[in-house]
């Protein structure tokens, strides 16, 4: 029997009659984790993503035991501004996986179901709603979110703040860039800073807050060094570490020790030799507990991984003498924000200057945003003669992705994939 | 002609130019045609309207950021036809000064846009008069408006509609039933009567657009519920409507049932002309669930054909699977029954099982007295007096058999459904399951055949099940696979079928969740003649399922119930 299964079994069993047992059991799975990430280095896994394992497990576990000083966000909130604050971010997206890596995301996905919220909606904010209303995660001293670029935002912090009383902060960022735009979610910025002081008692340093964004430049510059180094270079990874990117490139984005991973991560490549397999961009969620996916590119030389969309939303430099309309930039300009076109010619301008032999995008259940707009990607990479993969699954819930249909899809695009290799 | 889909659309500024708007409200047969657009997981109304403007010669639609679907609609319609005018305004979510700003700049954009593809011009002075032409027509209105005294009167139920957007074809249902709609909270319920002021004509109109009663996706939206204490007086009950895949509005409902004391009827359609026909039995339930509770039971005149005779009353369940009859004599006994299967049409096994309950009751048809229809096709059932839905029926047939029993599962070929009845048997509350196969006796049949057994021998070889196997699909197509893999490795048919039954159960204890689990519990239907699946159920509610010795003839028994109450009312 699969041990992380037998774990799972016995938190879904006290989430029903003990939540803050069901806690407990999950803080210290954690720790072993932690542990494990710490002192016992995965086989062939680079030494950054040791680091960056540690610190997702590690920001994950604070937000358990420190509410107080935790804020429920979304993974495109402006959390620089949170940072300044001394607030610790747990997205609904990054914990949902969480809860979906120790097997109980069906307890909780079900637990919101039957309060009504609808099947179709999100995964992850489904498990997260069951998470949060079964008792199993404490109630933070805040929440924010942004409206842009998934519908269920809004809905789910406002369902959260009514069932938990939580003082709660919404963002509304319209669908594209104008200065009257940036205006008006500047205004809404320093409307939430306020909220802020208020909440924790701290006067806020907008000075702070420019040295936040200074070291997000700086670590987006060692990103894009890295990537140019990946172009040629073999770096393992798997599709886990590809979503905990997240918490580097969004949730603790700007913080010191994000700086020092992405500093380790550009050093690090610069230690291993050059790729000889096949190269894969891939575009949205990975469901990082699927077993073709894992057997075929989880630390593989054979097919690499080359970037994820997701870690690529804003790569431009942020206005530090400016830091508010920079942050109301930053989010009016994400890739995802606006026409789905913009994201479509991002792919495949990504997918070329990467080196790709091809792109797969992953059709997460509920994400009406990124699934809505496929026609239009095969349309773009198409034009661009790249070859694409399209799956259908879930990102977390186990119960809607199906492995056969996975695997037939996916060795039959790696077959092409090759023979159009032996055909040039 | 320009289409619509929002209602915080600016229609009026190109009504003004001349334009004929039209709010589009497609009832499409399939998704053929919008399929190869977009992915199946997108919101069937915006499949609906792609499916609506492929088929029709619109100049244009006017979309909004109301959702990702319709966000992805537009990207999707400027794509397909570069010909035609699409325009998305972006609607502010907030409602501040800045806010209204960035409103008229996008009117100001679209009537630009608009300009610059037709030729025509916009003048403020023009759409001036007209809005305030259209507003004095309304205060003339609204001030000689005299309530019509039968739709006022106490003897009609009072119902809302909330939810998402809801088609004409409900309120046509609910004013077929003679209810007295309150008020319509959906996307489109809308009175567009705006006072402008005429120094700030756009702006005037951009803020009177914002301070609607907010849709869901405004951030003002909480405001609604409390919009509701203004009816707590006259209010019977409110019609929820969701659209497939459109997930916003199930959280109000979500809320909806949590805090207020109020029934909700939850419906969800999607833009196909044949959901019509399945939300009918959960409408007319509710219906005949809210009289009932209002003291309203019909009392329409029965013709009474007896004279000195023995009254006997049929009862005549059409389902998916079986067709089932009763026959009730005036002292509750039941005199016959008859189970058959349902052929394709659903008269002929009508008159069949007709036939055969009379056969065994050694009668004829002209003596039964009244003959009441429920089930899926009840309403093709030429010779039945009168039709009341399964629902109430299976909740009549429940309490009389077992009158201890409060929550009932009832599993038949075609869907699954929770009733919650009160001391008195009165359903309180009901589910049903969603438009899959999932969790009904159809599912059972597919895994029966993909094990070569029959449906009869499932039940019994998994009570020898030495082996925990999960089936962890709820999708019956994926779960068939499983299925087929777990045949493959060499696993046992006694464990797969005890995995198969596990998954339904499981699927059936989260419908009865929806209505709350309150003992004592029976189960009808078909499926209840599985042991497997029994012996998992009372394992997990830790409680015995009552199970009447034919379980499938609940719903016709309870039919026979009420024809009898009717005679018995009559000749009062």
């Amino acid at each position: 029997m699969n041990l992380v299964k037998t774990y799972g079994t016995i938190i879904k069993k006290y989430a029903d009659t003990n939540p803050k047992t069901a806690r407990k059991l999950i803080q210290t799975g954690l720790h072993l984790e932690l542990f494990r990430t710490r002192h016992l280095a995965t086989k062939g896994m680079p030494a950054a993503y040791q680091k960056l394992n540690t610190l997702a497990v590690k920001s994950t576990l604070f937000a358990l035991e420190h509410p107080e000083q935790t804020a429920w966000t979304n993974i495109f909130t402006p959390v620089e501004i949170l940072q300044c604050f001394g607030l610790n971010s747990l997205s609904i997206e990054c914990l949902s996986s969480f809860m979906s890596g120790f097997t109980c995301e069906d307890y909780f996905i079900d637990h919101a179901e039957q309060e009504g919220i609808a099947p179709t909606l999100c995964s992850y904010h489904k498990d997260f709603i069951g998470a949060a209303d079964s008792g199993v995660i404490p109630k933070p001293v805040f929440s924010t979110t942004t409206s842009m670029i998934c519908d269920g935002n809004i809905n789910t912090f406002r369902h959260l703040e009514k069932q938990h009383g939580i003082d709660t902060f919404y963002l509304d960022i319209p669908n594209e860039y104008s200065k009257d735009a940036v205006n008006y979610v500047t205004a809404q910025l320093k409307e939430m800073i306020s909220t802020l002081e208020h909440i924790t008692g701290k006067v806020f340093d907008m000075d702070e807050l420019s040295l936040v964004l200074q070291r997000e430049n700086e670590s987006k510059q060692y990103y894009k060094k890295f990537l140019e180094e990946k172009k040629k270079r073999y770096y393992p990874t798997t599709l886990t570490l590809q979503l905990y990117m997240l918490f580097a490139t969004h949730l603790q984005i700007g913080s010191k020790e994000t700086l020092d991973f992405f500093r380790s991560l550009y050093e690090d490549i610069l230690t291993y030799p050059e790729f000889q397999g096949k190269r894969i961009v891939w575009v949205h969620l990975l469901p990082f507990y699927q077993e073709t996916l894992k057997h075929y590119f989880n630390l593989s030389d054979h097919y690499q991984i080359q970037a994820c969309d997701l870690n690529l939303d804003y790569m431009e430099e942020l206005d530090v003498t400016h830091p508010l309309e920079a942050l109301a930039t930053k989010m009016l300009c994400n890739l995802y924000n606006g026409p789905y076109a913009k994201k479509a010619d991002f792919v495949a301008s990504l997918a070329k200057d990467m080196n790709a032999d091809g792109v797969i995008h992953f059709c997460h259940w509920g994400c009406k945003q990124s699934s809505g707009g496929i026609f239009q990607l095969k349309q773009a990479m198409k034009t661009e003669n790249i070859p694409l993969l399209i799956l259908d699954g879930d990102g977390m819930d186990r119960r809607n992705s199906h492995d056969g249909q996975i695997k037939t899809r996916l060795e039959a695009f790696l077959e092409l994939l090759n023979n159009l290799d032996s055909t040039i | 002609m320009l289409g619509y889909v929002c209602k915080y659309t600016p229609i009026e500024l190109l009504e003004s130019m001349g334009v004929e708007m039209k709010r589009l409200e497609p009832s499409v047969t399939d998704f053929t045609q919008a399929d190869t657009l977009m992915h199946a997981n997108i919101c069937s109304y915006t499949k609906a309207v792609l499916e609506d403007v492929m088929e029709h010669d619109y100049e244009g639609v006017i979309l909004t950021t109301c959702c990702d679907s319709i966000r992805r609609l537009y990207d999707t319609l400027k794509n397909e036809f570069p010909d035609k005018f699409f325009f998305l305004i972006d609607i502010p979510r907030k409602v501040n000064d800045f806010a209204v700003t960035l409103y008229e700049r996008q009117m100001k954009d679209l009537l630009h846009a608009y300009n610059e593809f037709s030729g025509r011009t916009f003048d403020e002075k023009k759409f001036l008069a007209m809005m305030q032409g259209k507003h004095a027509l309304v205060q003339k209105e609204n001030h000689s408006h005299v309530p019509n005294a039968a739709q006022s009167g106490s003897a009609s139920l009072n119902l809302g509609i909330m939810g998402a957007r809801c088609n004409h074809e409900i309120r046509n249902l609910l004013e077929e039933h003679g209810v007295n709609l309150l008020f319509d909270l959906t996307c489109t319920g809308i009175s567009r009567d705006f006072a402008l002021n005429e120094d700030f004509v756009l702006s005037s109109y951009a803020q009177s657009l914002l301070n609607q009663i907010p849709c869901l996706r405004m951030l003002k939206a909480t405001d609604r519920t409390t919009l509701l204490d203004g009816f707590s007086d006259r209010l019977d009950g409110i019609i929820y409507h969701t659209v497939k895949f459109c997930d916003s509005y199930s959280y109000e409902y979500a809320d909806l049932k949590k805090y207020q004391d109020l029934p909700v009827l939850l419906v969800e359609t999607d833009s196909t002309r044949q959901c019509v026909g399945q939300i009918r039995t959960r409408v007319e339930a509710f219906l005949e669930e809210r009289k009932a509770t209002k003291g309203l039971t019909s009392k329409e005149i029965i013709d009474i054909k007896r004279k000195g005779q023995p009254m006997y009353t049929l009862g005549i369940d059409s389902g998916s699977t079986s067709t089932n009859a009763v026959i009730l004599d005036e002292n509750r006994t039941i005199k016959a029954f008859s189970v058959l299967r349902t052929g394709a049409k659903s008269s002929q096994s009508a008159n069949a099982v007709l036939e055969d309950v009379l056969k065994k009751a050694n009668l004829k048809k002209d003596d039964i007295t009244r003959i009441v229809s429920t089930g899926y096709g009840r309403v093709s059932i030429p010779f039945a007096d009168t039709t009341v839905t399964e629902i109430s029926c299976h909740g009549k047939g429940a309490h009389f058999l077992f009158p201890t029993v409060h929550t009932i599962l009832d599993i038949g070929g075609q869907d699954s459904k929770g009733i919650r009845l009160n001391d008195n048997g009165e359903v309180v509350d009901f589910v049903m399951n969603d438009k899959c196969a999932a969790g009904t006796g159809r599912f059972l049949e597919m895994m029966a055949r993909t094990l070569e057994i029959s449906i009869d021998e499932l039940g019994p070889i998994s009570l020898k099940s030495t082996e925990n196997i999960e089936i962890s699909s709820m999708c019956s197509v994926f779960a068939e696979s499983e299925v087929i893999s777990l045949i493959a490795q060499n696993k046992e048919i006694a464990d797969i079928a005890h995995g198969i039954h596990t998954a339904i159960a499981k699927k059936a204890i989260s419908l009865l969740k929806r209505v709350g689990l309150t003992g004592d519990f029976m189960m009808t239907g078909g499926v209840a003649k599985n042991p497997g699946v029994v012996a998992i159920l009372e394992k997990e509610l830790n409680s015995k399922l009552f199970i009447y010795e034919e379980p499938e003839i609940v719903g016709a028994l309870g039919a026979a119930l009420y024809g009898l109450e009717e005679l018995e009312e009559a000749v009062k």
